[in-house]
Parts: structure tokens; C-alpha cells; sequence
């Protein structure tokens, strides 16, 4: 990051306070990645595949909850079917128990998903701290938003499925805490809960949310990477080993087990916290509803509008301009943009050349890329022209 | 270094961070013979840039960007390195002597190693000054070349484009295997000079059949 203390002397100390954070917390970044860069090599960072490592998490929660599904009945009870109860806990016990590796396969699930959240705030940290969320990208900081929050909230149903008095409680102060919401609170418990109490419905909503929502992922997935060309999803195989190796090590050493089965009658009140989903049951159970509620929403809103609220750390954006009489229509400079902010267009009539390049503005990042792609001195960037810079070394050059 | 020639730096403003290393007149004040050109990416650079600085007579060229996988930009770096090894249009012309040329990948506080890695590279530009000197010009003298090849032993092993180095100091892969960077690069020195293929002025190789309704 360019230096950001460039501010003028009517900023305010909250802008200075801010720019002198993300300063320091810039450098701190470099220097772990230095760090990292020294042990592993560039090539094997892992926190060059940011974005790539809660994406192979994902497709392991994919294939892990595909092999769960096949075993998991969503009911609480089936009392009128038959003497022997199976519901959405004894299934889970049969698959953990009884199915060879079904212990396995929910241990990978489970810890997946820690891993998964895990490094979505690594990632959006990093972003953050480098400086890489605002202008241009805020289409993918938005989106990045909400899928923390939409990955949340699946991981959430996540333990609600397991039907144990964890499960329970959680469902009921979930309800508590909509039913606290103004207007809105009561039918979004009815949507919550499928119905008015918790029934053999409210599971199968449940069931329907997580993996409903895990679809939706990839949804908002695609306008996250929308305007990324190439987006690095895939870490070397080399890094996906040893994330993999991880995770097993934690499935071996720390195998999931599930609490007692839910009772309606019952009143669990406590319950082991999973620090990656269920932080916020913990706020809930230390501060009113009132201000559970404002507290969450305030922060989500800040971190929704963040690329706003900060403004003039950097140079504006000026964006790439096309030498019109100069473009070949080669379509190089489209094909290496970073943000997909080059659109080839038919070139206007009497041109020798099919196809003309265009800059989409808002996407451009002002990096260059598209100079340094084209062969033809078609594209250039107003506050740097190639030209410029060819008769600057030129000139030192001749000049010794 | 007094009679070294110029050696011009294409750098991207946020790699390793040389502002502190500079002149007033955007030279390194410790080897005032190296002009430092800044780049808001690496990926802004054009061969090209590389060629028509060889040609005006720089001794080398040094190109730097961040470690790559940490472009600000996501790819500015992937790309110059693509096309400085020959594979992504548009690339260095087969004629440019690509033992005059080095890429660094240094993040931004990694300036004590650009400075090393150029002195190191600045010594074997001139070992390759000196080398073409003597192969040129001492057809007529009877001494042979052994005195001086002492010291240009350094030059060999790197044939190829430097596009070497993360912070540590092993190639990588791509680096050692630069496929596109074999055909030129063994030949015998020709000095940056040469007119070459000038008249086509590269054209990239991609697909010129857009161009082709001439
Ligand atoms: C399901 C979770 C997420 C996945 C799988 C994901 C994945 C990715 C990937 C693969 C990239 C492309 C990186 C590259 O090729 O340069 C990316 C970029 C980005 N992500 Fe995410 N992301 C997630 C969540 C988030 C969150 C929570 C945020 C922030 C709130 C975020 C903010 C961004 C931003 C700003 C970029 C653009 C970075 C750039 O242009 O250099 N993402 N993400
Ligand atoms: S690379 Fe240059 S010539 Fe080719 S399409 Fe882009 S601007 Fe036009
Ligand atoms: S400067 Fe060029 S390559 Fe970079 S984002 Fe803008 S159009 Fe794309």
C-alpha cells in the first residue's frame, strides 16, 4: 500500500486514527507473509490462496453433507409410525456409530466448517489490511459480506440438525430473539420454526435452510468472483494436502460426539460454545435483546458500507483510456485485465479492424495491465503514458 | 563502476520499497548509474520498455514486482513474468539478449535484497560489457581472452531471463524450465544493438487473423 499519510491537515482524528490502524496493520501483514514466504516459498503461501482456501473447504462441506444426507432423517420423533424411534438425533448417532466412517465423515463436516469461517476472516482481514476491498472491488467486498453472513447462519442450522439439547436451546433462543423483533419478529419465527412450536416440520425447514442456503452460496459466489478474471479458487495441491491432513488430524484427535437427545419437556440451559458459529448465542446470553439486536445490525451495516466510509486513503481511480485510431481490436488487453473492465466492441464502421477495446470505468483499477498487454501503443493510462515513460528511459540511457 | 553503463529499474510502486534509496533524480544515490522508473504495477511494464532501453544503450535492465501470488492487482506480476518467459504475448523479441535482462519478486520491505541482487546483476552486465569488448574488438591483438575469463564465469548460468527468486533464494519452477526462454537465449552474445527483426515490430503472436481483412 502507498503510504497513506498523505491526509490533509483538516482530517479528522478519526480518519488519522484509522489510516495510522490499517498502517500498522498493513506492515504486520507483510512482514508474517515475509515470514511465511521464507519457510514455504511464495508459491506455497497459503496466504496467497486467501480466497481459495474457504472455497476448498466448501466443495468438502459439499461432498462431506452429500454423504450425510443420505442417512439423515429430519423429524424429532416418528412415534406414529413405528415402536422404534428414528429421528434426526438417532439418525445422526447411526451414521456416527454404525456407518464404516460415518464417524469420520461428520468429523470432517463439522470442522470443515470451523476451517471454512476460520479462513473467511483470515481472508477478509486480509483484504482488509491490504487494502484491496474498496472502489472497483466493491462488488466483491459486499457480496464477501454476505456470504459470511449467509455461511454463518448455514453453520448455525448446522447444529441445530443434530437434534441434541444443544440443538434445543439454541432453537429456543433463536426464537426468543426473533420474537423480541418488532414486526417483523413473529412471522419470521413462524417462517423459522415452520409453525407456531417446534414440530417434525421445524426440522425439515431446517434441513431445507442448510442446505438450501449452502446452494445459494454459489449463487452469490458467482457475484463475488464476477468481476474477477481467473480468480484463484484452487490452492496447489501441495497446500490442499495439508489442509486436508489437518483436518483428519483434528477429526482423529478430537472426535464429535453429540449431547443427550433434544426433550421437549426438558430445559437445557447450557451448552459447549463453537466459537466459529455460535459466538453470537454467546452475546445473546450476555446483553439484553434490544441490544443484541442493535449491536448486529450496526455491525453488519458498517461492514456492508466499509468501502464507503473510507475514503482518500489512495489516489482516485483514472481509469485506462483506448487510443481509438491505434487499437488492432487484438483483444490481448481484454483477456489480461484483472476486473474484467476491458469490453471488446465492434469497431466503427470504416475501420480496418473488426473489433474495437473499451474501457468499462467503474471497473477499472487503474492498474496498467491492459499498457503492458498491448503491443500496439493502443492504451495508456492519463496520469502515465507509455510514451512518457519510454522517452524517460530513453533519455538516461543515452544520456551516460 | 566507473565506466559501467547505465542500468534502468521498471518497478512496481508497491514491491520492495526504493523510495528511500533514491536521488533527487529517481537514481539509486548508492549506484547512481541505475534509473528507477515507478510502475502503479508490474504488470503495466511492456517489453517493449525492455527492448527500446537496451537499445538506447543500457547495459541491463532490472524489472521488479511484488512475490508472486501477491499482486495488488491480483495478476499484474504473473503477467510480465508470462511475458518475459516467452509465454504470454507480447513477449521480448528473440534478438533482445536476455542475459541483460532480471525480474525480482520482492515485497515491499524486502529492499536490502533488490539492492544486493542488482549489484550482483550489475557486475555480471559488466562482465558481459567486457566480454563482448574483447570478442569484438581484439581480432588483431594476439593476446587471447583467458585474463578475462576469469571473472565472466559468473555470466553462464544465467542464460536465461533472471526470472527467478522469491524471497528465498531457490528458482522456481518456472523459472528453470522457461521453455520460450532456450531458443535465444544460448546463443552467442550479440550485443542489445542489433537491428534484428525490427521491421515487425512485434506483432504478438496471438491470433492476427482480426487484423487480417486488409
Ligand atoms: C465463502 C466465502 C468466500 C470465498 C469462498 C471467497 C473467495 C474469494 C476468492 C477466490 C477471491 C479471488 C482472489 C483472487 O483471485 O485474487 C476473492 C476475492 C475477494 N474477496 Fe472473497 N471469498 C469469501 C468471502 C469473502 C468475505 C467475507 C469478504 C469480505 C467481507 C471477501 C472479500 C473479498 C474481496 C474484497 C476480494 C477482492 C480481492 C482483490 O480484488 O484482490 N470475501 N474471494
Ligand atoms: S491490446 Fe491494444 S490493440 Fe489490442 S485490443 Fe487492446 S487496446 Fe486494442
Ligand atoms: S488499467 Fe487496464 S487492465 Fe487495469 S483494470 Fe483498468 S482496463 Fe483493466
Amino acid at each position: 500500500m502507498t503510504s497513506s499519510v498523505q491526509n490533509e491537515s483538516n482530517d479528522n482524528w478519526l480518519k488519522q486514527g484509522y489510516n495510522h490502524f490499517i498502517d500498522i496493520a498493513n506492515k504486520i501483514t507483510l512482514a508474517i507473509e515475509d515470514g511465511i514466504n521464507i519457510a514455504v516459498t511464495s508459491k506455497y503461501n497459503p496466504l496467497y490462496y486467501h480466497g481459495a482456501l474457504p472455497q476448498f473447504y466448501l466443495w468438502v462441506l459439499f461432498l462431506s453433507g452429500l454423504l450425510l444426507f443420505a442417512y439423515y432423517v429430519p423429524t424429532i420423533d416418528n412415534a406414529y409410525l413405528s415402536n422404534r424411534l428414528i429421528n434426526a438425533w438417532t439418525s445422526v448417532q447411526y451414521i456416527t456409530n454404525s456407518i464404516p466412517f460415518g464417524g469420520v465423515i461428520r468429523g470432517i463436516h463439522r470442522y470443515a466448517g470451523d476451517a471454512m469461517v476460520l479462513f473467511i476472516f483470515l481472508h477478509a482481514i486480509r483484504v482488509w489490511f491490504t487494502d484491496r476491498y474498496r472502489q472497483y472491488r466493491w462488488i466483491q467486498w459486499v457480496s464477501g459480506v454476505v456470504l459470511l453472513l449467509m455461511v454463518l447462519f448455514i453453520g448455525q442450522t448446522g447444529y441445530y440438525l443434530v437434534w441434541d439439547e444443544r440443538s434445543l436451546l439454541l432453537t429456543r433462543m433463536t426464537v426468543s430473539a426473533l420474537e423480541a423483533l418488532p414486526i417483523i419478529g413473529a412471522p419470521l419465527k413462524a417462517w423459522f420454526l415452520n409453525g407456531d412450536t417446534i414440530t417434525n416440520l421445524t426440522l425439515s425447514n431446517f434441513l431445507f435452510i442448510h442446505i438450501g442456503l449452502s446452494f445459494a452460496l454459489l449463487f452469490v459466489l458467482w457475484l463475488h468472483y464476477v468481476r474477477m478474471t481467473r480468480p484463484v479458487i484452487t490452492p496447489p495441491p501441495a497446500v490442499n494436502f495439508v489442509l486436508v491432513g489437518i483436518l483428519l488430524l483434528a477429526v482423529f484427535l478430537v472426535p464429535i460426539t453429540s449431547g443427550k437427545m433434544a426433550d421437549l419437556n426438558s430445559q437445557p440451559n447450557t451448552y459447549e460454545v463453537d466459537w466459529f458459529f455460535l459466538f453470537n448465542y454467546w452475546l445473546m446470553s450476555h446483553m439484553s435483546l434490544a441490544v443484541f439486536w442493535v449491536s448486529m445490525t450496526a455491525a453488519a451495516v458498517i461492514a456492508t458500507i466499509l468501502p464507503w466510509l473510507v475514503k482518500n486513503v489512495s489516489p482516485p481511480v483514472i481509469p485506462a483510456e483506448v487510443v481509438i485510431s491505434k487499437c488492432t481490436g487484438c483483444s490481448l488487453c481484454y483477456r489480461d485485465c484483472p476486473y474484467q473492465a476491458i469490453e471488446m466492441v465492434p469497431a466503427p464502421a470504416g475501420s480496418r479492424f473488426k473489433l474495437l477495446a473499451t474501457v468499462n470505468i467503474p471497473r477499472c483499477s487503474s492498474c496498467g495491465i491492459c499498457v503492458g498487454a498491448c503491443a500496439f501503443d493502443a492504451i495508456d493510462l492519463p496520469q502515465l503514458p507509455d510514451a512518457n515513460v519510454l522517452s524517460e528511459i530513453k533519455t538516461f540511457a543515452e544520456a551516460k | 563502476m566507473a565506466q559501467s553503463k547505465p542500468v534502468i529499474t521498471l518497478v512496481c510502486e508497491r514491491a520492495a520499497d526504493l523510495n528511500s534509496l533514491l536521488d533527487s533524480k529517481g537514481n539509486l544515490a548508492e549506484m547512481p548509474d541505475v534509473h528507477v522508473v515507478k510502475f502503479p504495477c508490474s504488470g503495466m511494464i511492456q517489453p517493449l520498455m525492455i527492448e527500446a532501453a537496451l537499445k538506447a544503450g543500457a547495459g541491463g535492465v532490472i524489472v521488479c514486482g511484488c512475490q508472486i501470488g501477491d499482486c495488488y492487482y491480483r495478476e499484474g506480476n504473473k503477467m510480465i513474468r508470462d511475458r518475459l518467459l516467452g509465454e504470454r504475448p507480447p513477449g521480448l523479441k528473440k534478438a533482445t539478449d536476455r542475459r541483460r535482462i532480471m525480474a525480482l519478486w520482492l515485497s515491499r520491505m524486502q529492499k536490502q535484497r533488490f539492492i544486493a541482487e542488482s549489484k550482483e546483476f550489475i557486475y555480471r552486465v559488466q562482465a558481459l560489457d567486457i566480454q563482448e569488448g574483447i570478442s569484438a574488438g581484439n581480432k588483431a591483438s594476439a593476446n587471447p581472452a583467458p585474463t578475462v575469463a576469469a571473472k565472466p564465469a559468473v555470466t553462464a548460468p544465467t542464460a536465461a531471463p533472471v526470472v527467478d527468486s522469491s524471497s528465498t533464494s531457490t528458482p522456481t519452477a518456472a523459472t528453470t524450465s522457461a521453455p520460450a526462454a532456450a531458443k535465444p537465449t544460448i546463443r552467442p552474445p550479440t550485443t542489445a544493438t542489433t537491428p534484428a527483426t525490427e521491421k515487425s515490430s512485434s506483432t504478438p503472436e496471438a491470433e492476427s487473423d482480426k487484423t487480417s481483412s486488409t
